[in-house]
């Protein structure tokens, strides 16, 4: 009788001591070093890296789907070869950075973490597992329930402690500081400003919060923390370290409310992580709310940031951004009914239209970009050609640093020309559980797709790019095939 | 987006909002809005650094800022 009393003693006390379970806050920035941290211009290129040829991917969400289409991108530019400064290189030696989203951040910080790795281990550890399942194990748990009964403590911190023990080995961004690219931004959505959020240092220095102690399992979490399904992953806003200084282009910026409303946009989002009064905490879901397509941070880098600065100190000579997106279209039946969809289906459809409204957009602007670099590279040569034939005695006109090709290439399954096979992966669900025959599917997609792009053909063209022998198959769908039962 | 070109007696590499980003007498693309440029050392220059505005500007007609050398 005695020892039952002591044993639900023991067990209230443990539920007691559980119940004060919290997140693990991001540490404070002790002092403020503008070059140091996770950035860009900390990291080397690499000994199979040009440097002169600038690759960026952007990796979408989708869950699992999303995570197989951009591991079939990534087998399919470990295949392919070519030729620059007069040798033969791969040309995923040439990933100079990844932005990603939700399911995408998975591959994203897989390959940046364990770099050739990824190729003998993602799919068991990843791509092949129930994660959805083993999620739903830990929430169903008896030993979670206390700490889940934590104001502190959520179902997206159950799902970190998943990933960083059974994926990511525990790794700390202090294991990518001052190693090779690809450069990785893992993106979230700050759940008050609808704003995006990355896990670099310099949005860090914002948070008065070193990333370097910060797990990779944490934000990929809050990149891929799907509204309703999974809760919020918090952060603590710090207070600045002493001798921090808010960045010249950030305050140089708040004066362009009227002259360029998007610069301005970004810095005043940026500047609201200042009022720590007001901010003390950030709450982050899926990095999809934001962009489902994960191209902003690369569009931000190409107008303002390191890919701008390297394009104007002349270190670029081609720029090629490849846009995954795992976007599905799966069949509805909302407007075949008379009455209005239940809660449940509005709560989905809100979190999923507001992810894919924005993607069609993104990738226009990009190429709007590259398209206007080009043309003020054209215009220049041909006046200059016009003034040498015509007035040959003025002076010449400022040129660029150096002249770049840019190609913006993406992949979608909208491409795809069998209609059964299109509708096969337009019907995919966005979860962490799918079978291996879907995901041998999306890996010979995303290789497929790839392979069958105009713009990818143009980039090859241009770097004397080919295909390994042994690989040309692997485009080939499993048996039983990928398409859609009629 | 816009053009700029900093003028200076000699090839220099240009500061912009207090990182390096191009150099003297070539064309620099940056999007619309406010900055602060300046030069690379050594600080023989006048003024120390000049806030432009870059509006409406086009790699034919990019905005000129001079730096004279003291």
């Amino acid at each position: 009788m005695r020892s039952r009393w002591v044993i639900r003693a023991f067990v209230l006390a443990l539920g007691i001591l559980q119940a004060c379970a919290h997140y693990p806050t991001n540490t404070p920035l002790e002092s403020y070093h503008p070059e140091g941290g996770y950035r860009f211009d900390g990291l080397r290129p690499g000994p199979g890296n040009t440097d002169t040829i600038f690759l960026c991917l952007a990796f979408s969400g989708g869950g699992t789907r999303a995570a197989a289409l951009a591991y079939g991108v990534l087998q399919e530019l470990r295949d392919t070869t070519i030729t620059a400064h007069g040798t033969s290189r791969g040309l995923l030696q040439e990933v100079d950075c990844i932005s990603s989203v939700s399911g995408g951040s998975f591959t994203a910080a897989y390959f940046a973490l364990f770099r050739d790795r990824i190729f003998q281990e993602f799919e068991p550890r990843f791509l092949r597992r129930d994660i959805q399942g083993q999620l739903l194990g830990q929430v169903l748990n008896p030993a979670n329930w206390f700490r889940l009964m934590s104001p502190y403590f959520n179902r997206i911190d159950l799902a970190a402690e998943l990933y960083d023990a059974t994926v990511f080995n525990g790794a700390r961004y202090l294991d990518l500081v001052g190693g090779l690219r690809p450069f990785i931004a893992l993106n979230a959505t700050n759940v008050e400003l609808g704003s995006r959020v990355e896990f670099t240092q310099d949005q860090f220095d914002f948070l008065g919060s070193d990333l370097k102690e910060y797990p990779l399992a944490r934000a990929v979490a809050a990149s891929s923390a799907f509204p309703i399904l999974l809760s919020p992953l918090s952060l603590k806003n710090h207070p600045s370290p002493p001798g921090y200084e808010v960045p010249a282009s950030v305050s140089n910026a708040l004066n362009d409310a009227a002259t360029n409303p998007r610069r301005y946009s970004w810095a005043k989002q940026l500047m609201t992580y200042q009022d720590k009064v007001l901010h003390p905490y950030l709450h982050l879901l899926d990095g999809g709310l934001a962009d489902n397509i994960g191209l902003r941070a690369v569009a931000d880098a190409y107008t303002r940031g390191f890919i701008r600065r390297r394009i104007n100190n002349g270190a670029i000579g081609t720029l090629a951004v490849i846009v995954v997106n795992a976007r599905t279209d799966p069949p509805e039946s909302i407007d075949m009914r008379e009455s209005p969809p239940h809660l449940p289906t509005v709560a989905m459809k809100t979190a999923m239209v507001s992810m894919e409204n924005f993607s069609f957009e993104t990738v226009e602007f990009m190429r709007g970009l590259a398209g206007d670099r080009v043309q003020a590279q054209r215009d220049v040569a041909a006046c200059q050609r016009l003034l040498d034939t015509r007035c040959p005695g003025l002076p010449r006109l400022a040129t660029f640093p150096a002249e770049i090709n840019l190609h913006v290439v993406e992949v979608n399954f909208e491409r795809l020309k069998d209609p059964r096979e299109r509708e096969f992966f337009l019907s995919l669900p966005t979860s962490f559980a799918l079978s291996d025959r879907q995901i041998d599917c999306l890996i010979a997609a995303g290789r497929r797709l790839l392979r069958a792009s105009s713009d990818y053909q143009a980039l090859l063209t241009e770097l004397g790019g080919r295909l390994r022998e042994d690989a040309e198959r692997a485009v080939e769908f499993p048996s039983g095939g990928c398409r859609a039962s009629q | 987006m816009e053009y700029l070109v900093v003028r200076f007696p000699r090839s220099r590499r240009v500061k912009i909002d207090g990182e390096f980003n191009g150099r003297t007498g070539e064309l620099i693309e940056l999007e619309a809005g406010t900055y602060t440029i300046s030069l690379g050392a050594p600080p023989n220059f006048t003024p120390a650094r000049q806030q432009v505005v870059l509006k409406d500007t086009s790699a034919l007609n990019p905005k000129e800022v001079v730096f004279d050398e003291v």
